[in-house]
């Protein structure tokens, strides 16, 4: 009796054995693949998708750390889960690129627009102001406080214009195009305030 | 050919005009009138000849 229980024993640990051997090299294959995946478009994620890239980075830590364990059960039946969650991060990855691509396309129209537009305007207001400075009156409608805010303003409108230039050499298009409406809607109103938008 | 600058003033000239008004309008200051002429070289020969319809530049 003792020695059939202890041949019995003996076999299912053989079996235990040969099953965990067994299921080796495709745990070995599906975090290969896993891997794989996510190196594909891991640069982007870093870009468009950091967070996430955490959530998912975990996922796969944890199923490294079942391979090194050889508990490759747990690897073959987690793999698939963690596969989804890889696919389900590129596909997150691609949207936030292709929106941030259109964005920067949007930001670099504005910006030829602006571009070719805030140097005339500056243009037109620097010599108004230059002449009006010469003179003993001012027109009506123009006052000297209106006159020294004038002033005042066309200052701010050309750091900001200069702001907002150095911000697009230096490859921020959106951040620029925000500093040059401001610096425009700046122009706008003094225009008006001089007389000079009709 | 150059290109008009979309934030220049334009003063077309009425019957009666003189630069020297049309800078007492836009200036305040008569005087700064040679501004007005220096601008509109290409349309003024002569600061105290203007006509009406002509459209001038106000820098």
């Amino acid at each position: 009796m003792r020695i059939a229980k202890t041949m019995v024993a003996l076999a299912a640990t053989a079996l235990m054995l040969v099953g965990c051997a067994s299921q080796k090299e495709p745990a070995e294959k599906a975090v290969a693949q896993v891997e794989s995946s996510l190196a594909e478009f891991r640069a982007d994620a870093e870009k468009y998708a950091a967070e996430e890239l955490k959530g998912v980075e975990a996922s796969v830590t944890k199923l490294k750390n079942n391979l090194a364990s050889k508990d490759y059960q747990a690897v073959v039946l987690g793999a698939p889960s963690v596969a989804s969650e890889v696919t389900a991060l590129k596909d997150a990855v691609a949207t936030k690129k292709a929106d941030a691509e259109a964005i920067l396309a949007a930001a670099q129209t504005e910006w030829t627009d602006l571009s070719a537009k805030m140097p005339q305007m500056v243009e037109a207001i620097q010599s108004r102001v230059d002449i009006l400075s010469k003179s003993k009156k001012l027109p009506k409608d123009l006052d000297k406080a209106g006159f020294d805010t004038v002033k005042t303003e066309f200052e701010s409108l050309k750091t900001e214009w200069t702001e907002a230039s150095s911000q697009f050499a230096s490859g921020m298009a959106a951040d620029a195009v925000r500093k040059a409406r401001g610096a425009k809607a700046r122009g706008d109103a003094i225009l008006a305030k001089l007389g000079m938008n009709s | 050919m150059s290109t008009e600058n979309p934030y220049a003033q334009y003063h077309v000239v009425k019957k009666g005009d003189t630069l020297s008004k049309i800078a007492e309008e836009y200036y305040g200051d008569k005087m700064l009138y040679p501004k007005i002429f220096e601008a509109n070289k290409d349309v003024l020969q002569d600061p105290n000849k203007i006509k009406p319809g002509q459209k001038l530049r106000i820098p």
